[in-house]
């Protein structure tokens, strides 16, 4: 009676075999790929967009992308699909080779724009640091106009590439500190061309030699004579050859620049004699002595600078050079004059004449004070 | 019944439902236009990284429809192509939409920027000519030089807008706002020192 009969046996042991056989297949099964892997290739792409990967290195990112997105669109594609333990899974190794690549394009990224932004730190550095310095020396110097425009186009460029590199445009800060270094050789340059005459030892021997012979010709005449020197700012007057007034004097507001044009604010250098004196009453400045700026030199080389376009049109060659004293208070700089204050005026002007020569030169040693500021420009610039 | 009568007429209907299988054309042109559009709109510049996953998803397209293509013709199944075809579209359109919004921005701000140091340099470049002549007639001659060198870069503000290059012109612009307010500060201390200078009429 208990005993089953042959079928339903049969058909038992085929139900529980079946249920075993279902149960071992569904624990043997694995999902397509491994969720984990597949965060961690969007990881990487994250990495590599927060490095700019598209603008940096763009054929790196752009070979990246494509990949994952084809990856992703099969893992999205397969996300159903079970498959045995022994079948080899493609996708996952693509995905994880894809992975690694995309590491090693991280890594690699990293090192350069670590690399991009030391170089744009240290170029920003070094123009700043240059552009202080070449401010101070010719702030130094008084000849801040001889540069014109530039000094705010080097500021300007600077800035920008301060605000670009905070704003981690490391590329961009590089180009615009470059920029500005290419600037500021340039403004260098423009420095060596109006005042390196300061440091020619030919042109400080002819101004040597023009002083020398304005003294002989004081020691021959007995007379007085004057030589003032621009780099010194210094008026000297002598007598029968000797040595008698020494003052500090005051030039132009450009007054370190050779003298090309009215209202250019420089103070000429040349040879010239006191035209006429003006007393107090008969000038603005307290006492004044005029001088026969232009001389023949002087439109000489002004028709020249005319020719090779160095005059702004309608500017003439200007006059009405002098050497006087202060009018209400002692001004920083005059429109092109030599300036002394009073006392200094006065002491100085009973002692000339109409006639007395005047000789106006740059400068009367080689280590004056323009001569200086370039060699330290010069040096400086080595340095770096 | 006989089943030869079913099953024949039906296997050949399958194969020539099957055989007709075609490349979804439309949907691939579509597809194309869409990321050329992205493009066109800046995406490379303002969404690069969007911009290259869209390139992505269109040669993933192109590479799906060449495998199809390569397949014995019964085989082919494209619709996996018109997926790609239809996300791809619906990608680049939402890109381009991302990048012209980010343009805008950048260039919005650059306009801010440059509208705002054209209004610092007029106020300089009037203060300037307000500013007597006084002790130090360099400095003076200095600051308009400055203010003269800060309108000049303003055009190049402008020619960076005109070709686009927001962030360029934006930086300059606040350059200049910034070295025009340092100007201006510069004379209104001079101002404040100056007293009334007479300016002589002589030639010099």
């Amino acid at each position: 009676m208990f005993m089953m009969s042959k079928n339903q046996s049969i058909a038992r042991l085929s139900l529980w075999w079946g249920v075993l056989a279902l149960t071992g297949s569904l624990a043997g099964c694995v999902e397509a790929v491994p969720p984990e892997i597949v965060e961690a290739v969007e990881s990487v792409d994250r990495d590599l967009m927060q490095l700019r990967a598209a603008e940096l290195a763009p054929d790196d990112y752009s070979n990246f992308a494509h990949q994952w997105v084809t990856l992703r669109a099969r893992v999205e594609a397969e996300d159903d699909v079970i498959r045995w333990p022994w079948e080899p899974n493609e996708l996952e190794q693509a995905l994880r080779h894809l992975q690694a690549e995309g590491t090693r394009t991280v890594a690699r990224l990293t090192e350069h724009q670590d690399t991009l932004r030391r170089s744009a730190e240290r170029q920003l550095a070094h123009v700043e640091e240059r552009a202080k310095l070449i401010a101070t020396e010719v702030s130094t110097i008084d000849s801040r106009l001889v540069l014109g425009e530039k000094p705010v186009e080097i500021d300007l460029l600077i800035k920008q590439a301060r605000a670009l590199y905070e704003q981690r445009h490391y590329g961009q800060s590089l180009e615009a500190s470059e920029r500005a270094s290419h600037n500021l050789a340039t403004q260098a340059a423009m420095l060596n061309r109006e005042l390196g005459r300061y440091a020619s030892h030919d042109r400080i021997a002819q101004w040597q030699r023009m002083a020398k012979d304005t003294i002989e010709w004081s020691r021959e005449h007995r007379t007085a004579a004057i030589v003032v020197s621009k780099a010194e700012r210094s008026l000297v007057l002598y007598r029968s050859g000797r040595k008698v007034l020494s003052y500090p004097v005051r030039l132009g507001f450009n007054g370190i620049k050779e003298k090309r044009y009215q209202g250019d604010g420089a103070t000429p250098e040349g040879r010239y004699r006191v035209t006429s004196k003006r007393g107090q009453g008969q000038t603005q400045f307290y006492r004044a002595l005029l001088l026969d700026y232009p001389n023949q030199e002087d439109r000489r080389r002004f028709v020249l600078e005319r020719k090779i376009g160095n005059i702004p049109a309608l500017r003439g060659i200007g006059g009405q050079i002098e050497i006087h004293g202060v009018e209400n208070e002692l001004m920083a700089q005059t429109l092109g004059c030599v300036m002394l204050d009073n006392s200094q005026m006065l002491a100085l002007f009973d002692r000339v004449d109409k006639g007395t020569p005047v000789t106006i030169v740059g400068a009367l040693h080689e280590h004056n004070s323009v001569a200086l500021a370039l060699a330290n420009l010069s040096a400086r610039r080595d340095e770096t | 019944m006989n089943m030869r009568h079913v099953l024949l007429p039906a296997l050949c209907t399958l194969i020539l439902v099957s055989g007709c299988a075609q490349p979804p054309v439309d949907q691939i042109n579509a597809a194309e236009q869409a990321v050329k559009d992205a493009q066109q709109s800046g995406a490379a510049t303002y969404v690069a990284n969007d911009y290259a996953k869209i390139e992505g998803l269109m040669a993933a397209l192109k590479k799906e429809v060449a495998d199809q293509d390569g397949k014995f013709a019964l085989l082919r199944d494209y619709g996996k192509a018109e997926q790609l075809a239809a996300t791809t579209k619906t990608e680049a359109e939402r890109v381009k939409a991302d990048a012209t919004k980010k343009m805008e921005e950048a260039k919005s701000a650059a306009t801010q920027a440059q509208q705002a140091a054209q209004e610092v340099v007029k106020s300089t470049l009037d203060l300037v000519a307000k500013a007597p002549a006084g002790k130090d007639r360099a400095a003076l001659e200095s600051i308009k030089t400055d203010a003269e060198a800060l309108k000049a870069s303003l055009n190049d503000v402008q020619m960076m807008l005109d070709k686009a290059d927001y962030l360029g012109a934006q930086t300059k612009a606040k350059a200049i706002q910034e070295k025009g307010q340092a100007v201006s500060k510069e004379i209104e201390t001079a101002l404040a020192k100056i007293g009334k200078g007479k300016s002589t009429t002589k030639k010099k």
